[in-house]
């Protein structure tokens, strides 16, 4: 069991350096069925994870290519440490099937967001105002 | 200005999915820098990570331990995995054009999502 919890870690890892995300996305329904929590603790444990700074690793590779918006980032941080409040609230009280489903939805409409925003063609011209080029 | 709010309010619905689904938030910060904030794929997931740095889930894992959720020894087995997987997965991304591979893990993350919808339906 110790050990598989350490390969789901290294999976969503990956998947943080990846793709910028948390990695929580695939890490609760991973605890869910092969850890066999329910979707509310699945999910406090996942936020709990994802407390220390666990993409900083990965954050270092973008800045090495100046792909990194610090200003933006730091203000997107202090918006969701006050949504994260609101949606633990949210979801704390909700029955574990209804989070559970909830869940699926929102896993599925991400889907459609990667997806869209990966097929769509990379523009060729860029305004002239563009930010100042990589090394 | 109009950025500046944009930047917060990425950020508030970002928090409001990762507290309420216990996630890091990125899986939606990604696609709303790329959509609507006019970022590139690499930098918007960049400055994904900058976001997910600071404990922003802090409120809301208070929320869940409050209630007892919260796992906290299989929390700590998960952590080094996701910090030495995170480096490798960024030099991977860095070397490749990351469509092909983002269109696999939406339809990965399209499953999974109607995995847990229709799962629920047998119990």
């Amino acid at each position: 069991m110790t050990l598989i919890t350490l390969l789901i870690g290294l999976c969503a890892g990956i998947l943080v350096g990846l793709l910028g995300i948390g990695g929580g996305v695939v890490l609760a329904p991973a605890m869910v069925h092969l850890l066999h929590l329910d979707q509310h603790a699945a999910q406090g444990t996942s936020l709990f994870v994802l407390l220390p700074p666990i993409g900083i690793g990965a954050l270092l590779e973008y800045r090495k290519k100046g792909d990194v918006d610090f200003r933006a980032g730091i203000l997107c941080a202090i918006g969701m440490l006050l949504g994260g409040y609101v949606g633990g609230l949210v979801a704390v009280p909700m029955p574990t099937v209804r989070l559970t489903q909830l869940f699926g939805v929102f896993l599925m409409i991400s889907a459609l967001l990667l997806w869209g925003k990966a097929s769509k063609p990379a523009r060729p011209a860029q305004p002239a105002i563009s930010h100042e080029g990589h090394a | 200005m109009n950025k500046t709010i944009g930047f917060f309010l990425a950020g508030i619905v970002g928090g409001v999915a990762s507290g309420m689904f216990g996630i890091g938030g990125g899986i939606v910060l990604v696609p709303i820098f790329g959509l609507f904030l006019a970022f590139d794929q690499h930098k918007a997931q960049g400055t994904s990570l900058v976001a997910l740095i600071p404990p922003t889930g802090l409120l809301a894992v208070i929320a869940y331990a409050r209630a007892g959720y919260v796992y906290w020894i299989t929390g700590a087995l998960l952590i080094p995995g996701l910090f030495f997987g995170g480096i490798l997965g960024a030099k991977i991304a860095k070397n490749i054009e990351p469509r092909r591979m983002r269109q696999v893990f939406a339809v990965l993350l399209f499953l999974l999502g109607a995995w847990q919808v229709f799962g629920t339906w047998k119990r």
